[in-house]
């Protein structure tokens, strides 16, 4: 069968020695820069670009790839015990995971973060493996009027799932969707509101944006709670869950590996979004929904399994069409082609060693990460033990560098420092920053795909009606909305943010 | 389209005699800083990395990329317009690009002409014309027969509003009489997406980013620009053969010094690059990378500049495109 084949080909290329130490590095790094709050994966990466430029093509994918989802890994334990998000993917993370923490279940937290994750990085890579083709053609049947509907979905569901107001959380979409669209309009080539600043052309840096409000602004936030240093020196006596509570998690494993691997696959989805999809979905269907916020394992299980699926999944657009579907595969395109292969469908053929051997050392560097993560989570734990008067600095000056290092503009340190400050001020009116982001995110992407499909049908708006997939993905819209207006849900939920 | 502008590429090539024997005294005394006004893993920024160390050997100074990335480039070209004229501070860019924003932006905070000093011209990598298989038809005139049989449906997928590929698929459309509908996407691969899914039709995208994409048969082939047909497509005609208008459209990537460079430093520069251009591993590289080597004088490069400008504010006016509002 060609897919043994093809894997004993990709496992060919992974385990060589070079190669492995290659992907122990990536996810090694990876770890550390999960773990360490402020420093995203898209920093690290794009720092460590240049220095692949001599490495043969597979072992710099190996290694930048196994950075991204190393991440994955390491950013929850930073969320699980500091209730910092170490990566933006990990921020539904920290409801459960800190609550199980602070419960003194931070042992399990852990391990069931690694566990969920390694769960899903297996079958992720099984998915990549046995579906990247047809799933990369699902990808293709997506056109702007779809893309339109799935961002309406998306911001509509990230609304659903904001803690606390429902409001506030609309506003906060408003309010990311405005400053999303800072930046020259696609559309029209236009600058809109820049300010005549020249580098707002190309919009608010991303990166400073979440560098200041998930990093900054949390060192800022601890800082006035001088006896926060206790969240830091969480016992770690159990590590293992106990088996009712594994056998609490595997469907939600299960349904998580099942919506990041779909999400992850779309352009624009990957890990963040498929965590914040999986943990609606397991509040939506838990039988106890007001455990969640309160330490469900549920909770971190099923966004875990998600973002590390959606991370994984994300390679599938990129491996198999060159199409980067986010910020850091667009890395790795750039990646590709300082190494001269340009990537597109032909890389799968052309460069079997290549493909096969990135998806084979993908599943390597989760059983890698698993070691790191589980019997060593002490010593990442010892990390975040360091004093705060020595962390914070060092994070300060970490989440500078990074933010700095993308474009190499002082202006986006002044918008990493000005966000912080928005940031703290969104913590003290009780509104919740991920919706903010996600429509920092997604608006563009809506607005941008609206206006291309109205270009494409001549100003005729049925288009969106007519096309089976987005007519569908409105339909979910509206079901959410009712769900959502409904007095006897909304009574219910608000129930169930308020702490 | 090509308006004669032979004395104005004069002057900009004053002072541009042969200084050879002086050149070696030209000498480099500190960093020389080459600026990428894009991000890394473009076309650009691919050649400041290959080319960065070796003139880093020739020039006995480390030369040091710098991405400044921007829309346009703008922020990048603005830098280095800006920065003493001592040759210590280089552009490498699109060429193409560079040649249109004047009349794209009205309020350009540097003047391409004056501000910026061309050194050399590095290389030419064409544009393939490509539509989506589902389009019945195999050239510009069969395209032609076919928007007029269905008007409305042709649509051509750009990599940006007033990107030089946009602004060649409205020049060369309305050259074969195609009323199609220009579709700005965030990039070339995004652009490349958007026709092979269906969603636009019609491209005019670097030939090696959309080779293999013709060769698998998610994407028809029509015809390549410049003067010669692509090796591997030697079916589909070049934009000579077909006599369209801005022929030599594609991807031109030079080289350019600040303001205020002296002509024999401009000299030196551009023999060192013509030299690391001529080592037969660099060129293998970049025709790796689709492009072919175009080594020339300042002067060259120069007059280039001032026939695409032309050409380019042209177009931009025709089509009414304003980036600045």
């Amino acid at each position: 069968m060609d897919l043994i084949a093809n894997l004993a080909t990709g496992f060919g290329v992974a385990l060589t020695p070079a190669n492995l130490a290659f992907c122990f590095l990536g996810v090694l790094i990876g770890t550390l820069v999960g773990v360490l709050p402020g420093i995203a994966p898209i920093t690290t990466i794009a720092i460590l670009l240049p220095f692949t430029f001599t490495l043969p093509p597979a072992s710099a994918m190996i290694m930048l790839s196994g950075i991204f989802y190393g991440a994955q890994y390491g950013g929850s334990t930073t969320a699980i015990l500091v209730n910092l998000p170490g990566e933006s993917s990990s921020i539904v993370t920290c409801l459960d995971g800190h609550q199980m923490a602070k419960q003194g279940r931070a042992g399990p937290a852990l391990a069931i973060a690694a566990i969920a994750s390694f769960f899903a990085g297996t079958i992720a890579t099984i998915i990549i493996a046995v579906a990247s083709v047809p799933l990369s053609a699902l990808a293709l049947k997506f056109t702007a009027a779809e893309y339109f509907s799935l961002m309406v979905l998306g911001l509509t569901g990230s609304i659903a799932l904001a803690h606390g107001s429902a409001v506030k959380a609309v506003a906060m979409v408003l309010l990311g969707l405005l400053l999303g669209l800072v930046g020259i309009d696609v559309n029209t080539g236009l600058p809109r509101m820049t300010l005549g600043i020249g580098e707002l052309g190309d919009g608010i840096g991303f990166v400073a944006i979440a560098i200041g409000l998930f990093g900054i602004s949390e060192l800022m936030i601890a800082l006035s709670r001088p006896q926060d240093r206790t969240l830091l020196s969480v016992a770690l006596s159990q590590l293992w869950p106990s088996r009712k509570e594994l056998k609490d998690c595997l469907p939600a494993m299960l349904r998580g590996t099942a919506i990041g691997s779909v999400l992850g696959v779309l352009p624009g989805g990957g890990a963040a979004l498929s965590s914040f999809a999986s943990y609606a979905v397991e509040k939506k269907t838990s039988a106890t929904p007001e455990r969640f916020g309160r330490g469900a394992i549920e909770g971190v299980a099923g966004p875990e399994a998600a973002n590390n699926a959606g991370a994984q999944t994300s390679f599938i657009p990129l491996l198999t069409l060159g199409i980067p579907g986010n910020a850091i595969m667009a890395l790795m395109v750039g990646a590709l082609m300082i190494q001269g292969i340009q990537p597109g469908p032909q890389v799968m053929t052309a460069q079997p060693q290549l493909f096969w051997g990135v998806i084979a050392s993908m599943w390597l560097g989760n059983l890698m990460l698993v070691i790191l993560n589980l019997p060593l989570v002490g010593l990442w734990v010892s990390l975040l033990r360091v004093p705060y008067r020595i962390l914070f600095p060092a994070i300060a000056l970490f989440c500078c560098i990074g933010t700095y290092s993308i474009s190499n503009s002082q202006m986006d340190i002044g918008l990493m420092l000005l966000f912080a400050l928005v940031g703290v001020f969104f913590v003290k009116v009780g509104a919740e920053p991920a919706p903010f982001i996600l429509g920092f995110i997604l608006g563009p992407l809506m607005e941008e795909n609206f206006r291309r499909a109205m270009n494409l049908s001549r100003g005729d708006p049925m288009v969106f009606v007519e096309r089976p997939i987005s007519a569908a993905l409105l339909v979910l819209t509206a079901l959410l909305l009712v769900v959502l207006i409904l007095p006897a849900v909304r009574a219910k939920r608000e129930e169930v943010f308020q702490e | 389209m090509l308006t004669r502008r032979s004395a104005v590429a004069g002057l900009s090539a004053t002072g541009l005699p042969l200084f050879a024997p002086a050149l070696r005294a030209q000498t480099f005394t500190r960093q020389i800083n080459l600026i990428v006004p894009f991000a890394p893993g473009g076309t650009s920024d691919i050649l400041a990395r290959l080319i960065g160390p070796r003139l880093s050997q020739a020039l006995g100074q480390p030369v040091v990329v710098d991405n400044r990335p921007s829309a346009s480039g703008n922020v990048g070209a603005d830098f280095v317009a800006r920065q003493a004229g001592d040759g210590h501070t280089l552009l490498i860019a699109d060429a193409g690009t560079l040649a249109s924003v004047p009349a794209l932006f009205k309020r350009l905070s540097f003047n391409v002409k004056t501000d910026l000093v061309p050194v050399g011209m590095v290389s030419f990598s064409p544009y393939l014309v490509a539509i989506n298989p589902q389009v019945p038809a195999t050239s510009f005139a069969e395209l032609a027969a076919y928007d007029k049989a269905n008007p409305g449906k042709l649509n051509v997928a750009t990599s940006g509003v007033g990107a030089v590929n946009h602004l060649t698929a409205m020049v060369v459309g309305k050259h074969f009489g195609l009323n199609w509908s220009a579709v700005p996407y965030r990039g070339g691969a995004a652009a490349v997406r958007g026709v092979v899914s269906g969603e636009s039709n019609v491209i005019f995208n670097g030939a090696i980013a959309t080779l293999p994409f013709v060769t698998q048969g998610q994407l028809k082939g029509i015809a390549v620009s410049g003067d010669k047909r692509l090796e591997a497509l030697p079916n589909l005609p070049s934009f000579k053969e077909l006599n369209t208008p801005v022929q030599d459209a594609g991807s031109w990537q030079g080289v350019y010094a600040s303001k205020g460079t002296p002509a024999p430093v401009v000299a030196r520069l551009n023999q060192e690059l013509n030299k690391v251009l001529a080592e037969a591993d660099v060129a293998a590289k970049i025709r790796e990378l689709g492009s072919d080597v175009r080594p020339g004088t300042p002067a060259s490069f120069a007059s280039w500049m001032d026939k695409a400008m032309v050409e380019w504010g042209e177009v931009v006016k025709a089509e009414n495109i304003s980036l600045d509002g």
